[in-house]
Order: structure tokens, then C-alpha cells, then sequence
């Protein structure tokens, strides 16, 4: 097993998940980072962690053109329930978590683009020398913004809940 | 000594907390950080805020998964769907290279016409459907005369139909005219119609009856020099492949005199258009050219002269004599349509 492919097998579900987070649509996140990887033993890059990050952030940013030039709406907030794994949980939970997960997605678009890319590559697993390839940025503020970023998540987050606890009561 | 007090006075930046906990910083740098934490409860709470902040975020950040748990298909998988991606691909790049190869021809074929119809001096005409190139039609010789330097139109019905030879007749009856009614017309009464030829085509001459002359005449023969009506092929055979055409229109009808002294004969081929417009070529020895275009009718125009290939005649003396040639276009087209023609004639 070479370095490919055993990057392959580690970080596949970061590169799912990175994907997900950009499109909202579990099936296309596979099949993006399926030819991320694809495209990777093609390509055989020199540093094949950021280059797959790179490429998948690349295909993310295709999709939702074309996305909004079929006029599709991404899969956003509670009208597109996350599919999960068995065992099959009950529709009390599927609501708790469908509502989770809206706050979170919520709180997440409340943020800039570039603090979000530079969270959800930190979350990937990406080094700050690699986010900073990536978005532009030098090394010494990649630190800022994602304590920037993080800050900003959480408060909206915060808010997002507190709205949706007094909506209740 | 005062270095060290200022160091250990200063309080670790918040984004420098986060570097830390992401381990994004150098080993120096951490170990300064530990240093200061060792002492500082200040920086110590602030420590424990952001690990406490990095942690809810990575754990809002996992419920933004597709699925708890994200297993990579096998790798053969991967190298199959690949496979078929290459495949795909290759036939991808083999029909858009097809389709440009196609787009590039029809390209080419519609740059082809339009640069026909642009430089054809037939294009202010409408379209018509044209009639097959190069096929001799001498029923409508009298459309001949139309154009041809005349005396007048009533002379026209004395001078057709001509007789023409047949193109198989053996050589007993070779080359000579039907007997009909119309066979029997001399062929001088369509020279004197068509051109003043001078006291030579004034010469009674049984010219109907005659075979086409061949391109060099024999001296004293008082008949050799007439202009006689010929079909395309007898033409050729005469004139040894010097006939003016032009490509693209009917040959109507093609008039012939011998050379004068060896030289090939002088040549009128009648052509017609789409829309029945006549144009005449005119190819000859200069002087016999410009005969020919002297008296040529007010309204018919003629085109520049061009220059044919000469003719050279073995002398009884010995060497060769040059005479050249020319060939002009006659015909009610305007004159540039006629230069046009001129310059895209071609010698058959």
C-alpha cells in the first residue's frame, strides 16, 4: 500500500465530510470525493494532503455553480433530513437532531467565507501552513482567523439556540 | 535578567492559545507559552476558555456530518469507476475531435461557396439551376447570333440551323452534314450574318457540304478560311485542345476559322448562363481577334484583352515564326462581369 492509498483510507471521511459541509448533499459528497482521490492517483500529487483538500474544495465550489444554474436549492435547514446508519432511530430523535443540526448549519452560514474555509479546513485536519495555501492567507493569521472564526460559530450558535428555545416556550 | 522578567510579564495572545492547541507552533514557542502558564492564572483561565471554545466547535462541527461513520468504498472501486472514467473520456475526446473535424469541413465547404458566390461574376443573378458544363448544344445555335457581331436579326433565320457534322460518322461520310433543307445552306450566309469576314467569306463556297476544316489549312484552298459552325467535340479535334471555355456555363455553340497560315484556328465559343445570358470567348491571333471584335454590335461589351498561349509556325525557310494570341469576352453582361470571365477562362 503506498502513500495514496493510505491516504486514501484515512482520510476519506475528512474529505466527505469537507465536502458535505460545503454542499449539503451526503451522495455527492461521496461521489466528489471519490474523484478527488481518483483524480489524486492521476495526478500523484507531492503533498497529496493538501492537493486532495484543494481539488475537493475546487469541485465543492463547481457544484454549487451548478447548482444554482440548475436553479436546485442546496439541501439547507430542516426541509432535507440527514440520511443515517442503523440502527434506526426514533422520530423524537431524528427531530432533536434534525434541529442540531439546523442551529449548526444555521450558525455556520452566519460566518464569512473565508473564516468558514479556514474552519472547516482546520476540522479536516489540515496544518496551518496548508490552510494558508489554500485560502491565500500567511501562516501567522491562519491562528487569528480561526480563533476568530470558532468565536463566531459558537455566539451564533448561542443565539441561534436561544431563538429557538424561547420560539418553544 | 530584565529579558526574562519581561517575558514572563507577558500574557499569551488568544490567537496564540489556539496555535498552541492546534500544535501550529514552534517547539521554542511552546515551550515559552508553558513557561508563562507555569506562573500566570490569569493565562491559565483564558487557556482553559479557548480549549474549551475549540472543543465545542469541532463538536458542533461533527454533527455536520453526512453519516456517523464514513467508510471509504474498496480500492479496487475506485480503480474501476477510474477505468470507466478514462474509457468515457477517451471516447469523449474522440467524438469532440470527430465533431471538429466534421465542423471544420463544413466549414470549410461553406467558406468554399461563399467564396464562390462572392467572386462569381454571376452572383447579382438569382439562382438557378445550371445545366450540365461543357455539353455542346448547337440546336440553339441561332441564340449563337444573338450576340455575335451582326448585321441584323433578320439574317439570323437564313443562317439556322446550321449544319453540323456528326461526331461518329465514319470517314466515308465523315464529318459531313445531313442532307435536309437546312443542310443545304452554305455556312458563308452564317459567316456573312455574323461577321463582315471580308471579299475571303464572301467567296461562294459549298461550305455545308464540306468536313470541318482542319486547323492548319492547305495554301490555295478558296474555302479553308470560312467561319463554320462546329459541335464542342469537332472543336477540340480541330483546334487541338485550344478552345476558350468558361467553367460552369453551357456551351451553346462554337464558330471556327482556320488559321491564315498555319496558325490554329480562331474560335468563338458561346456560352450561356442560368438565366440565358450569352457570353461569347473569342480566341484567336490578335489581328483576327480584334477583327472580330471591331464590329461588334453597340450594346454588346467587351471585355479586356488576355493573352493566350502564341501560336509558332515552322517557316519554309527554316525557323520558327510567333504569332500571338489573345482572347476577349463579348456579351451584354457588364463589363466587369466580362473582365471577371475573361480572367477565369480557361484553354481547353
Amino acid at each position: 500500500m503506498d502513500d495514496l492509498e493510505r491516504l486514501y483510507q484515512t482520510h476519506y471521511p475528512a474529505v466527505v465530510r469537507f465536502l458535505y459541509r460545503k454542499i449539503w448533499d451526503p451522495d455527492r459528497a461521496e461521489d466528489l470525493a471519490q474523484e478527488v482521490f481518483i483524480r489524486a492517483m492521476a495526478h500523484r500529487p507531492e503533498k497529496p494532503r493538501a492537493w486532495i483538500f484543494a481539488v475537493a474544495a475546487n469541485l465543492a465550489r463547481d457544484e454549487a455553480r451548478a447548482a444554482i444554474r440548475r436553479r436546485k436549492h442546496l439541501t439547507l435547514l430542516k426541509d432535507d433530513p440527514i440520511p443515517l446508519s442503523t440502527p434506526a432511530p426514533s422520530a423524537e430523535d431524528v427531530m432533536e437532531r434534525d434541529e442540531r443540526w439546523a442551529r449548526v448549519n444555521e450558525a455556520l452560514a452566519e460566518l464569512s467565507e473565508r473564516d468558514r474555509d479556514v474552519l472547516l479546513l482546520w476540522d479536516a485536519g489540515l496544518s496551518y501552513p496548508e490552510i494558508a495555501a489554500q485560502t491565500g492567507l500567511a501562516v501567522g493569521a491562519v491562528g487569528t482567523t480561526l480563533a476568530r472564526a470558532r468565536k463566531r460559530l459558537i455566539e451564533a450558535h448561542d443565539r441561534v439556540d436561544y431563538q429557538a428555545r424561547t420560539a418553544r416556550s | 535578567m530584565t529579558v526574562w522578567t519581561i517575558r514572563q510579564e507577558r500574557h499569551v495572545p488568544e490567537e496564540e492559545f489556539h496555535a498552541y492547541f492546534d500544535q501550529a507552533l514552534s517547539r521554542s514557542q511552546g515551550a515559552e507559552i508553558e513557561t508563562h502558564l507555569s506562573h500566570c492564572a490569569s493565562c491559565q483561565g483564558r487557556r482553559a476558555e479557548v480549549a474549551a471554545l475549540r472543543d465545542r466547535t469541532s463538536a458542533l462541527l461533527a454533527q455536520l456530518t453526512p453519516s456517523p461513520v464514513i467508510t471509504p468504498p474498496p480500492l479496487a472501486v475506485l480503480l474501476e469507476r477510474r477505468s470507466r472514467e478514462f474509457r468515457f473520456a477517451m471516447w469523449r475526446h474522440r467524438i469532440q475531435q470527430a465533431g471538429r473535424w466534421a465542423a471544420g469541413i463544413a466549414a470549410a465547404a461553406g467558406l468554399g461557396w461563399l467564396a464562390r458566390t462572392a467572386f462569381d461574376p454571376h452572383d447579382a443573378l438569382p439562382s438557378a439551376p445550371i445545366a450540365a458544363v461543357g455539353a455542346p448544344a448547337p440546336s440553339q445555335a441561332s441564340q449563337v447570333l444573338a450576340l455575335a457581331p451582326m448585321d441584323s436579326m433578320a439574317n439570323l433565320d437564313n443562317a439556322f440551323p446550321a449544319p453540323v457534322p456528326e461526331p461518329d460518322a465514319g470517314p466515308g461520310a465523315g464529318g459531313r452534314r445531313s442532307s435536309g433543307p437546312s443542310a443545304s445552306m452554305p455556312s458563308l450566309q452564317l459567316a456573312s450574318a455574323t461577321m463582315d469576314l471580308g471579299p475571303v467569306a464572301r467567296e461562294a463556297a459549298p461550305a455545308a457540304s464540306e468536313e470541318v476544316p482542319e486547323a492548319r489549312t492547305m495554301p490555295g484552298d478558296p474555302f479553308s478560311r470560312i467561319w463554320r459552325v462546329v459541335q464542342w467535340e469537332d472543336a477540340l479535334r480541330v483546334a487541338g485542345g485550344g478552345l476558350p471555355f468558361i467553367e460552369g456555363l453551357v456551351v451553346v455553340g462554337v464558330l471556327m476559322r482556320p488559321g491564315a497560315s498555319g496558325e490554329r484556328p480562331t474560335v468563338i465559343v458561346t456560352q450561356q448562363d442560368p438565366l440565358g445570358e450569352l457570353v461569347q470567348s473569342i480566341e484567336g491571333p490578335v489581328d483576327e481577334v480584334d477583327g472580330v471584335l471591331r464590329i461588334h454590335e453597340p450594346d454588346v461589351n467587351v471585355s479586356e484583352r488576355v493573352r493566350t498561349p502564341p501560336d509558332y509556325v515552322e517557316q519554309l525557310g527554316g525557323g520558327l515564326r510567333r504569332t500571338l494570341r489573345m482572347l476577349a469576352i463579348t456579351g451584354r453582361l457588364p463589363a466587369d462581369s466580362l473582365n471577371a470571365l475573361a480572367r477565369m477562362a480557361t484553354i481547353r
